[in-house]
């Protein structure tokens, strides 16, 4: 495939609260053994692109230790190469670390890259896509660019803040940028993945350093959309988006459904992620584990309802765990009951005996808490 | 990682025919174990966690598929600059034609070119089909200690055992005297693991000259061992105390798979201090059913669970339907077991499936079932 992947990272209006504050949203644990990178990132790779750049805004450590030099991604490591590229000097504020000011200094490398087009995507979109028809579509369009949308009738609760997509019905040009305010019901959410030649990114990242500082690409895309081709290309099939931690949360709960799950785990089209060699799970006499998703190293004596139970987490006796989601290495001590929970890396639950929250407003126990 | 002056050769020719069909198209060292792993994980991860980075695996009976299973030797972590798993079967010589291994010795023999270019101080040999943890650093260290010619790991079973194995009689500094092959009248209950080290320089005229004999099996056990001893050589027996299987019947394979679901099982897998490492499946974690009912199992990902599962090992990407009963069973990677149906005291061997409401093997079997056929009635 002739395109270089750019991932790109989610502006300052998707944080997840509690397990945004130890990584960036790439780097968080999703369903028991991934990151939320694990799946735009294998998109791209499945697709042929075997030149990635990953952009990191802050903390990488995370996203270093966990993408490596991207061989168990399926990179050929001699002809393709994984990048990840941040800000390497001191941001003046917060608000000037966006995507453009990254682009900006590490432009050498998004130039030397020989692909002619390049695909532009940020990973707290979480779906199972081959770019290969997309860039197809692109290339027969002869559009400027190709942005991806998705169609939801839940835009009253989900995808808010993310920008919408007001499209001619025929031609599919996108004639309007907005924003979802929660308003309506029915909206066109655009998953921020834009293909376009490697040209026209280049000059809209310097057009949009130009004219402002503040300036994500987003914004500069918003401002060409009269003067620009830019096509929408639908996409079907699961779309989750993670910005907040009721997304986080009730994305991965909907998933323990094996028939939405296998609308984004897909046969052929395999979710790489870097492999911890856990041991299998053990379930030992007398535990009661239902509607799971269960990973690798976990030790059950306990009850397990409608969870997410992730690598090397202990549940012990007399614990009843429902509706939660539980992140590698934690544990959860005796007749401890957690109800709506998310509990973060290596955090010890052992002295409280009770956290109850809701599906809107799930409990978070901090990274390597001790209660 | 700097290698140290050892390197290991996995004899992993067999073919364990006592296995059957889980046998038939691929060779011992590559039948499943524990719903996750091979058997030849075993002593490639012992290797990888014993600071050995060169690693000969000898192939023979049905290699194809372990041949590109080894040759992946990042799964051990084993791709370091100045190591690597090394892949060695029978070749064709310019000298003679093509020449099947005659003997565990004939196969170290007939690769001493590859020995002469690692140019090790010290050879491991291991057998690739056995179940368990083993630091060969700390042998090592012991053989050094002992200024042994060869040292050969010995365990310790019971008298009556002893006739099936090996016997190492002993001085009282454990330097063995004298070696029977299983011996009628046992006089001692170290059994040999098959696990020796040996300076490499000693081993090499040993080899060469036991090459010569035509008379000679070609066998570390009937020939090497017993000439090192008539030469007064200094052999030492390494006592090893943990866990250890031959997984070579269908029941012992079963049996060491359900050790697993013991509280106290010493294999400790998930040891995080030395772990067994295998094949990277991409699998999803395992699914659990709302009417599923799950007591006392071992689970790996990919396993898909919507029925009851009691006293069992699961492999990768199993699935298990709605009100199925698998009691003491042994689930290999990507079985199908259909609704209702009964799965008691077997191995359901890879990729196979039973049908909805079949019944296979029974709870007062004296032996373990096999299934080895999809099985719909």
């Amino acid at each position: 495939m002739d395109a270089l992947g750019i991932i790109n990272f989610e502006d300052t209006t998707a944080t997840v609260d509690g397990l945004g504050n130890h990584r960036p949203i790439p780097a968080i644990a999703f369903m028991g053994r991934y990151r939320i990178i694990d799946f735009i990132l294998s998109n791209m790779t499945n697709s042929g692109i075997d030149n990635v750049q990953v952009y990191a805004k802050e903390k990488p450590r995370n996203l270093f230790e966990h993408l490596g030099n991207g061989s168990h991604y399926n990179i050929n490591s001699k002809r393709g190469k994984l990048r990840i590229l941040y800000g390497e000097k001191n941001f003046a504020s917060p608000v000037y670390n966006h995507d453009i000011a990254n682009f900006m200094l590490n432009m050498q490398y998004i130039e030397e890259d020989h692909n002619p087009y390049v695909i532009v995507a940020p990973s707290y979109f979480v779906y199972s896509l081959d770019f290969n028809p997309v860039l197809e579509a692109h290339k027969e369009s002869k559009a400027d660019v190709t942005m991806l949308y998705t169609s939801t009738n839940e835009a009253k609760e989900k995808f808010l803040a993310c920008d919408t997509v007001t499209l001619e019905k025929e031609t599919k040009r996108v004639t309007w940028l907005g924003k979802n305010r929660g308003n309506t019901k029915s909206k066109n959410i655009s998953l921020e993945a834009y293909i376009m030649s490697k040209k026209l990114f280049v000059d809209l990242v310097k057009k949009a350093a130009e004219t402002s500082s503040l300036y994500w690409f987003k914004d500069i895309l918003k401002d060409s959309i009269d003067e620009l081709d830019v096509r929408g290309y639908a996409i079907r099939g699961y779309v989750g988006c993670i910005s907040s931690l009721k997304d986080y949360y009730q994305e991965q709960m909907k998933l323990r459904e094996r028939d939405v799950a296998e609308s984004l785990f897909k046969q052929d089209w395999p979710i790489y992620t870097q492999t911890n060699d856990s041991a299998p799970s053990k379930y030992a006499s007398g535990c009661k584990v239902t509607g799971s998703v269960i990973a690798n190293g976990a030790h059950i004596e306990g009850t397990v309802k409608n969870c997410i139970i992730s690598r090397n987490v202990t549940i012990s006796k007399g614990a009843i765990v429902k509706d939660s989601i539980i992140l590698p290495g934690a544990f959860i001590g005796e007749n401890a009951k957690l109800d709506h929970v998310v509990v973060d890396k290596y955090a010890i639950i052992h002295h409280v005996k009770e956290l109850k929250g809701t599906d809107d407003n799930p409990v978070y126990v901090e990274r390597r808490d001790r209660i | 990682m700097r290698p140290n002056s050892m390197a290991a050769m996995i004899l992993a020719g067999g073919r364990g025919s006592r296995l059957f069909d889980l046998t038939k198209k691929v060779a011992k060292p590559a039948v499943h174990f524990g719903g996750k792993y091979r058997i030849i994980d075993f002593p490639l991860s012992n290797c990888a966690n014993s600071g050995i980075s060169t690693v000969g695996v000898l192939t023979q009976y049905e290699s194809v598929l372990l041949n590109a299973y080894v040759a992946k030797d990042q799964y051990w972590g084993l791709d370091t600059q100045d190591g690597g798993v090394y892949v060695l079967t029978p070749r064709e010589r310019d000298t003679a034609g093509l020449e099947v291994y005659r003997g565990t010795a004939d196969a170290i023999t007939q690769n001493i070119d590859f020995l002469d270019q690692v140019d090790p101080e010290y050879v491991l040999i291991l057998s690739g089909d056995h179940i368990y943890k083993m630091d060969y650093d700390r042998m090592l260290r012991y053989h050094q200690e002992k200024e042994a010619d060869a040292t050969i790991a010995v365990l310790q079973v019971t008298l009556k055992e002893a006739s099936r194995f090996g016997i190492m009689n002993c001085d009282k500094d454990d330097i063995i005297n004298e070696f029977e092959e299983k011996p009628e009248h046992p006089k001692s209950n170290l059994a040999s693991m098959g696990i020796y080290i040996f300076n490499y320089k000693t081993l090499r005229r040993y080899l060469l000259q036991d090459d010569k004999n035509d008379e000679s099996n070609h066998d570390f056990g009937k020939d090497i061992i017993p000439q090192y001893l008539a030469d007064k050589r200094r052999l030492a027996a390494y006592r090893f105390d943990g866990y250890w299987k031959d997984v070579g019947t269908v029941d012992s394979l079963w049996e060491s798979n359900l050790d697993l679901l013991n509280e106290n099982n010493e294999l400790e897998l998930e040891n995080e201090q030395w772990k067994i490492y295998t094949e990277d499946v991409n699998a999803l974690p395992a699914f659990i059913g709302d009417e599923a009912k799950i007591d006392n199992a071992y689970i790996t990902q990919g396993s898909v669970v919507y029925g009851n599962v009691k006293n069992s090992v699961l492999g990768t990407n199993c699935y298990i339907g709605k009100d199925a009963k698998v009691v003491d069973s042994v689930i290999n990677p990507g079985a199908k077991i259909g609704e209702g149906a009964k799965v008691t005291r077997c191995i359901v061997a890879d990729g196979v499936e039973i049908g909805p409401g079949v019944t296979a093997g029974s709870a007062n079997s004296e032996t373990i079932e096999l299934v080895a056929k999809r099985t719909m009635e």
